[in-house]
């Protein structure tokens, strides 16, 4: 480690807000979303050197996802401390299970036809999004939050690109059915 | 395929034309596809309700913290992979400006790496701040804006204030400052320390809160100048 750094944060600095966008939501509990962006950057940093792709936005955000695995391991070593959700582990978990079945009925959720995207609230649309399923909640963080694309996903998730597809769907159904029950988005 | 597998793969574009203009033409008669389709649309588009700015500052956070790193290694790599001469000049204009700039412009003189990372943290953000102005403000006058920085494990809060010609940056940490080479240990309540690094003179108080006022006066004049500046 050492020496490029000019070169290192003119090929990394652009995609801050796209790691930004990731750690918000794969920061563990109690964790700052700044603090693992920079915890991100200094990891990518040392392993600069090594570093051979070419896709460095994703190489990033693979960085990410591992910081926040570790940082969830290492709240969860000590004793009566909650841990929030930890979502970096979670987000693989699962992922040879081929997911999980939306539990609702079509018939019970009400039509979303109504919703007015621009009476969206950001904050209500993620408190909602923290209640999906782990697997489905990753692949729209990664997809619709940070902008990946499903093939990118599905290799950070370690996931195929069908599987990933099929829980974007249901994660982006079940979503729409979350913020139209909690009233937000409703027509007046 | 499954239908279920079908409609999928026409939300995302996999279908060919044939298959896609026949799916069309099916949510037309299929209420619960065309309902999935509008849902599936509705979820796309609040979540990208949070495709939001990294908030301002963090980019400055980012350049320190990395520059502190940098400056803890004793020898520039010699066999560093190099890249594309467009991905550099992509990056320049961005380097160009702000404080990562005004870092590089700073040579930390040899052997300052064994600095704790805290501190380093505060000399190099210190030495980043603009030149004082012409004016010489009679109040103190905030320069850029706080950034937070963990050096070290510690977790920084850096300010730039600007008086009577002079600038002077404080940082305050909830952990004490450790005692850099060279410096000075200080008697009495606080238990601080004081150092001179580069043309920066540093004073640090170790009490409640701990803090750390560097700037480019002589030492003696610090601890006054600290008394001007507003509490952390």
């Amino acid at each position: 480690m050492g020496g490029d750094h000019r070169a290192f944060l003119e090929a990394t600095l652009p995609y801050l807000d796209v790691v930004h966008r990731i750690a918000r939501h794969a920061a563990p509990g109690g964790q700052d979303a700044e603090d693992l962006v920079q915890e991100t950057y200094l990891r990518a940093y040392a392993a600069f050197d090594a570093y051979r792709g070419e896709n460095t936005r994703a190489w990033l955000a693979a960085i990410c996802l591992n910081a926040a695995r570790s940082e969830a391991r290492r709240r969860r070593r000590r004793p009566r401390e909650l841990t929030g959700y930890p979502p970096a582990d979670s987000a693989r978990a699962g992922c040879e299970e081929g997911g999980r079945a939306d539990p609702r009925r079509p018939g019970e959720l009400p039509d979303v036809a109504d919703v007015v995207i621009a009476a969206l609230d950001a904050e209500a649309v993620a408190g909602c999004l923290a209640r999906l399923p782990a697997e489905q909640r990753w692949c729209i963080v990664l997809m619709d939050v940070a902008g990946y694309t499903a093939r990118e996903t599905a290799e950070l998730l370690g996931c195929p690109r069908g599987t990933v597809l099929a829980r974007v769907h249901r994660g982006r159904r079940k979503l729409a059915g979350l913020l139209t029950e909690a009233g937000v988005g409703h027509e007046p | 395929m499954s239908h279920d597998q079908m409609l999928i793969a026409f939300l995302a574009g996999d279908l060919d034309p044939a298959a896609a203009r026949r799916f069309d033409e099916h949510l037309l008669g299929c209420e619960d596809c065309w309902q999935a389709v509008r849902e599936d649309q509705a979820g796309q588009v609040a979540a990208e309700l949070l495709r939001q700015p990294a908030p301002p500052g963090l980019a400055d956070r980012v350049r320190l913290a990395v520059e502190v790193a940098a400056a803890a290694q004793p020898q520039p790599r010699q066999n560093r992979r190099r890249w594309p001469r467009w991905r550099v000049l992509a990056g320049a204009g961005a380097l160009a400006a702000g404080l990562a700039a005004a870092v590089l412009a700073v040579v930390l003189p040899g052997g300052r790496a064994q600095e704790p990372a805290a501190v380093a943290a505060v000399v190099r953000y210190a030495q980043a701040m603009p030149h004082p102005g012409s004016g010489r403000p009679t109040v103190p006058v905030e320069v850029g804006h706080p950034v937070t920085v963990t050096a070290g494990g510690q977790r920084v809060t850096l300010r730039t204030w600007r008086l009577g010609g002079a600038e002077a940056t404080v940082a305050v940490s909830a952990a004490p400052f450790p005692m850099p080479p060279g410096a000075k240990g200080m008697t009495g309540p606080g238990m601080g320390w004081s150092a001179r690094i580069g043309h920066l003179s540093l004073y640090c108080l170790n009490g409640a809160r701990p803090e750390i006022v560097a700037g480019a006066v002589p030492a003696a004049e610090l601890p006054r100048l600290a008394r001007l500046l507003p509490q952390p």
